[in-house]
């Protein structure tokens, strides 16, 4: 008997708008200009906000911090695509994500300055804190997606992990599931080129990460990260797959991280500046501004007007994070359990027996108000 | 080793530095050592354990792995049992929970279950503890876990000296070996390590200072600070302490445990983890049941608090301080 193909695979990518501007009007998506504004905006000011939160560390007013820039159209895009009701799971380095979603960003900079009041997402939004160990929320992101099945309203659960992260067993068990139950799950994959110092070719001999999807009964798609037209397109497509109940889609965007993995981090030590320099070319921000002002949507005057407000924004974020009191110690006993066990109450009056050893019985008295539930 | 024996010279060098060098002694001596990780070769790794050893020893035997934990820890158990020698580096503490599968389901038990005919020579390396402003899931204090596991052995040095000592013990044991490095001593703790090759037995504690009235248990970073409470506590209180570094979790030395016990009378247990179900509570229970009649004060736990660890704000506040051994060692003292 003949060999015969039982299975193939035809893996796609999508790019609409390339780097000069110009947009493939064969694929283009229909937006109103209201929405192309709104994509520039958010790009624009998370930049800004990017490059501000990277100077308050460098200047010892911030933890380790995540660099975002470069990835600005894969993160600020897709929550354009779905509703407050429907789930988000960013990774990390998703503060786009968050920021689209309507986060107030002091928050996500007092995460970063190591508090834990800084998980504070806009009340009525269904966002969640990411995964640190990454890839971990993949599989609870497919039971978002399945509670939203539940539901029977439409609704999704979208996520986000890195190239890095697509390596981790953890995928191939969310997108078993996801597949398995046709849930209303979008996985993007934020390939940005780098997971720490080790290269996307170096993460996996697969050709695209798209493909890995179809192994799953899943939908994949390769799009271009840098292109917002491009994500967002395939966001739309995505979530409407998954409204009408014709399960979950694994978009793989192919972007680029311009700067270190972390504050913490040194890209010099393990690529090339030309590399670097080559990613330049296909800024995200600049090509749409260039296909706004030939649109006639945007101009040098426009720009300096949104630099100006963003500016503003950005100083009254930091401010009312700096001027966020010291957090009280005894809040970390708080929200541990519904109701706190003898142990926590016991260890709480402890460690009020210890904030006393060290600065006398009035110490107490001038803590901040404590937060959280307790007992 | 083959090699004309050198002189040998007592540097100073930091935790980390000492890390480096028992990996490069023992990759040198032994073509079977390799590494394996995230970042641990062209960047090597993210402390700098590994710096330098990619160009050394190349990438086969110096591997940048994809970003896959179980990948890492089971075929490093697979390249054990064929007779390499793996050292798997683990990047974070915060990240060894992934590897928990390999580890309680096979690594400590593959010796038994080939009825001795398979052993898993392999080391396991993973930053420890908190303190150095890290960001979530990367301060934590999981030897627990590990030491509950039968077949494992688990390490966790204090000095420079130590930790090429019994580093390379490590990579040279028969049996799979969990090697916790203090990240808050990687670069902060500096001390006199000797050149070339040698070894610090495993499941020997080392006294740190000899002392009368109170026994401080401890390990890991945590050392340090039983270091400075002691002082504190002879100063202010006139007690004469005795600090035991464990080095070794498990097996644990039991031996030098009741030896110093039995002589003080009193004992404080000092470490960084939840006190609940932690290292410190196996040896208050094995003190208790050998020792308890030449205690003269209950046997006291400080330890973290029964809740995940903060973000970094509030971790000087979760983490034991010299305060908290200090308060704790004066209940036991005055019992």
């Amino acid at each position: 008997m003949p060999l015969k193909t039982i299975a193939s695979l035809d893996i796609k990518r999508l790019e609409i708008l390339g780097i000069d501007g110009t947009v493939d009007k064969s694929l283009m998506p229909k937006l109103s200009d209201k929405i192309l504004l709104e994509m520039y905006r958010l790009m624009f000011q998370i930049r800004a906000f990017d490059e501000r939160a990277i100077l308050l560390q460098r200047s010892g007013r911030l933890g380790t911090y995540p660099m975002i820039t470069g990835q600005e159209a894969t993160q600020c895009v897709p929550p354009l695509a779905l509703k407050p009701s429907d789930w988000v799971v960013p990774t990390y380095r998703g503060g786009g994500v968050y920021f689209a979603r309507g986060m107030q960003m002091r928050y996500g900079l007092l995460y970063w300055a190591g508090d834990d009041r800084g998980t504070r997402f806009p009340d009525g939004n269904n966002d969640m804190i990411f995964s640190i160990p990454v890839g971990t929320h993949l599989t609870q992101v497919a039971g978002l997606a399945w509670g939203q099945k539940f539901k029977g309203k439409g609704g999704v659960a979208l996520t986000y992990c890195g190239d890095g992260t697509s390596s981790k067993g953890d995928l191939h068990e969310a997108l078993t599931f996801a597949g398995q139950f046709k849930l209303p799950a979008i996985y993007i994959i934020e390939n940005n080129g780098w997971a720490i110092s080790v290269p996307r070719k170096k993460q996996s001999a697969s050709q695209t990460l798209a493909q890995k999807a179809w192994g799953y009964g899943v939908h994949g798609i390769q799009v271009d990260g840098n292109d917002a037209l491009a994500v967002y397109s395939a966001t739309v497509e995505a979530v409407a797959r998954a409204r009408k109940g014709e399960g979950a889609t694994v978009i793989e965007c192919e972007t680029y991280r311009m700067g270190h993995h972390t504050t913490a981090d040194d890209w010099t030590r393990y690529r090339e500046t030309k590399e670097v320099e080559s990613w330049k070319q296909k800024d995200p921000i600049a090509r749409f501004k260039k296909f706004l002002a030939a649109k006639k949507l945007w101009d040098e005057k426009k720009e300096k007007h949104l630099a100006a407000q963003t500016k503003v924004w950005i100083d009254g974020e930091v401010k009312a994070y700096e001027e966020t009191p010291a957090p009280n110690p005894l809040n970390m006993f708080a929200d541990n359990y519904a109701a706190a066990p003898w142990n926590l109450i016991e260890q709480r009056a402890e460690l009020e027996e210890l904030l006393k050893f060290k600065g006398g019985a009035k110490v107490l008295m001038e803590l901040p108000p404590s937060e959280g539930r307790f007992p | 080793m083959k090699t004309a024996a050198k002189p040998v010279a007592v540097r100073t060098l930091n935790l980390v530095q000492a890390v480096n060098e028992a990996l490069d002694i023992a990759m040198a001596a032994d073509k079977r050592v390799m590494i394996l990780g995230e970042d641990v070769g062209v960047n090597g790794g993210v402390f700098r354990a590994t710096e330098g050893l990619w160009k050394k020893y190349g990438d086969d035997r110096v591997v940048d792995t994809p970003l896959a934990e179980i990948g890492i820890m089971g075929s490093a158990i697979g390249l054990a049992i064929t007779g390499m020698r793996p050292v798997a580096e683990i990047q974070f503490d915060g990240f060894m929970p992934s590897v928990f599968d390999q580890v309680v389901c096979h690594l400590g038990r593959i010796r038994s279950r080939s009825r001795g005919k398979m052993s898993v020579p392999l080391v396991l390396r993973a930053p420890h503890g908190g303190l150095i402003h890290a960001p979530e899931h990367h301060s934590e204090s999981p030897e627990a876990y590990f030491c509950h596991t039968p077949g494992i052995t688990v390490v966790i040095p204090s000095t420079p000296h130590d930790a090429k000592g019994l580093l390379l013990a490590a990579i040279e044991s028969p049996d799979p070996v969990v090697f916790f490095e203090p990240k808050l001593l990687y670069r902060s703790a500096k001390g006199e390590v000797p050149s070339g090759h040698y070894t610090v037995e495993i499941g020997k504690a080392r006294v740190v200072k000899e002392g009368k009235d109170i026994t401080l248990i401890t390990w890991g970073a945590m050392t340090v600070t039983c270091q400075k409470a002691a002082e504190r506590l002879e100063s202010e209180d006139g007690a004469s302490v005795e600090i035991l570094d464990l080095r070794t979790l498990a097996p644990l030395d039991l031996d030098a445990v009741l030896a110093s016990v039995s002589k003080t009378g009193r004992c404080v247990i000092a470490h960084e983890a939840p006190n609940t179900g932690s290292w410190a509570a196996e040896l208050s229970a094995l003190i208790g049941e050998r020792a308890l009649l030449r205690l003269l004060a209950p046997v006291a736990r400080v330890g973290g608090w029964d809740i995940r660890m903060p973000l970094f704000r509030l971790e000087q506040y979760y983490i034991p301080d010299a305060d908290r051994v200090v308060m704790a060692a004066r209940k036991t003292l005055k019992f």
